[in-house]
């Protein structure tokens, strides 16, 4: 467990503020509520984004979901891997369902440099705006994602387009 | 040859930007402030378990940890802002309410401070009742639910803009922002301010702030009343309702110093239960 250089600010021996506040807290209690809230907010993101977030699958809905290529984003920001930013716990946490999935499929890295895109879909004809967050995007987004559900397996990070209101 | 040996303060902090004291961004904070408060009172409508007085305790804790860790002033406010959010929402045991005020100290902590704490630090505050482990699961939990919307308007962002409104001696000023400061750490720890809008705790914390060192000495040239109705135009707020803030606020400061002598005076207490004293350490060096 390293500490940043030059963090003054250890934990003082026998600090009052050192103190359990409810009594003993049960771990395993801590796990189940955990894991019900993060599937809440999986269900909740999969209503609001009509995309399943575990699978990577893109469902019905306002938005068309599809591939985007060459964003250049630097590798941290695509894979929650080994050098993933979290090095404040020295590492070893639990993976969570979603996670673990995901760490999985990542691991393949060929397809790093492919992400997400994500475009409401209009309630009119017109088509949707290019957006200056998609480079590389084409003119016709529209539900074409469904031929192309074999490359979301490799991608987790998703990239919000602006949203026609 | 001579050398010259400086010691720095470890923590780097920004400058204060002038161009983000323009009134055009206080009247966006203005916007977008009740944004960020929580949706209802809880322990009304939401909460079976935790009780005022557990919101209370964790606050109190959150903020010794802050003022041990010597964070920067917004992140006790910050986090206490997460777990109001939290707990509007998500019905919550109290034997779970220590290690979210953990997860909103870490959350808030990596938010507003070059150097944030640690998870294993935060552990050690909860006396190793939660595990690192425990506090990462349970951030993304707080981020899901929170939507990962963490740059919530706080007091704090309010009082520079406030300040430099007064006609206000120049060096007065540090001692006015030190405990208008402390008096927003003692709303946070409070939950009858906690569905009240940030410009509004902290136009009322100025106040208080400036009415209470009036007392001994000369650090205004308005009155009371005078300084009320300019704080009031400067957040839009409405005169009255400031008035009545900014009351609560003494009167919240008032019980609190009453419950620390109390607490001196009560030789049997030990000294851990004297430290749980719900007074930030700032405020006993105020003289009313």
């Amino acid at each position: 467990m390293s500490h940043p250089p030059g963090d003054a600010r250890q934990v003082p021996h026998s600090s009052k503020a050192c103190r359990r506040l409810f009594g003993p807290v049960d771990s395993e209690q801590l796990r189940l509520d955990c894991d019900a809230l993060m599937a809440s907010c999986v269900q909740e993101a999969r209503r609001r984004w009509n995309f399943d977030f575990v699978t990577e699958t893109p469902l019905e809905g306002n938005f068309a979901w599809e591939r985007v290529l060459g964003l250049g984003l630097p590798k941290l920001y695509l894979s929650p891997g080994p050098c993933g930013g979290r090095d404040d716990t020295g590492g070893g946490r639990r993976p969570s369902p979603s996670t673990a999935l995901l760490q999985g499929i990542v691991a393949q890295e060929d397809h790093v440099d492919l992400s997400l895109s994500c475009t409401l879909v209009p309630r009119s004809s017109e088509p949707p705006e290019e957006s200056p967050g998609a480079p590389g995007t084409s003119q016709s987004r529209k539900r074409r994602q469904t031929s192309m559900t074999d490359f979301y397996h490799s991608k987790r990070r998703l990239v919000f387009c602006k949203r026609k209101p | 040859m001579e050398l010259l040996c400086c010691e720095v303060d470890p923590v780097r902090r920004a400058v204060p930007d002038r161009s983000l004291l323009d009134d055009r961004v206080l009247q966006n904070l203005l916007t977008i402030e009740e944004r960020y408060l929580p949706q209802c009172s809880y322990f009304k409508c939401v909460q079976k378990d935790i009780q005022p007085y557990m919101r209370r305790m964790v606050a109190t804790w959150m903020l010794e940890v802050c003022e041990e860790q010597k964070c920067e002033e917004e992140v006790f406010p910050l986090a206490m802002n997460y777990l109001d959010r939290f707990l509007a929402g998500v019905p919550t045991p109290k034997t779970h309410l220590q290690l979210l005020g953990a997860v909103c100290m870490f959350l808030a902590s990596k938010l507003k401070e070059t150097i944030p704490l640690t998870a294993e630090k935060l552990c050690i505050y909860t006396d190793n009742s939660i595990k690192p482990q425990e506090l990462l699961e349970w951030e993304l939990v707080v981020l899901g639910k929170l939507k990962w919307n963490l740059a919530a308007v706080t007091p704090h962002d309010f009082i520079e803009h406030i300040l430099r409104k007064l006609p206000q001696q120049r060096e007065k000023l540090p001692l006015i922002r030190k405990h208008t400061q402390t008096f927003i750490a003692l709303c946070a720890t409070d939950f009858k301010f906690a569905m009240y809008p940030p410009s509004m705790i902290a136009t009322g914390s100025v106040g208080a702030a400036i009415c209470g060192l009036q007392q001994d000495e000369e650090v205004s040239s308005l009155t009371c009343d005078a300084l009320t109705e300019l704080l009031a135009k400067i957040t839009n707020t409405d005169v009255d309702c400031l008035k009545a803030c900014q009351e609560q606020i003494e009167a919240v400061l008032l019980n609190s110093l009453q419950q620390f002598r109390q607490e001196q005076r009560d030789g049997s207490k030990s000294e851990d239960e004297l430290d749980q004293a719900t007074t930030p350490t700032d405020v006993r060096d105020i003289n009313l």
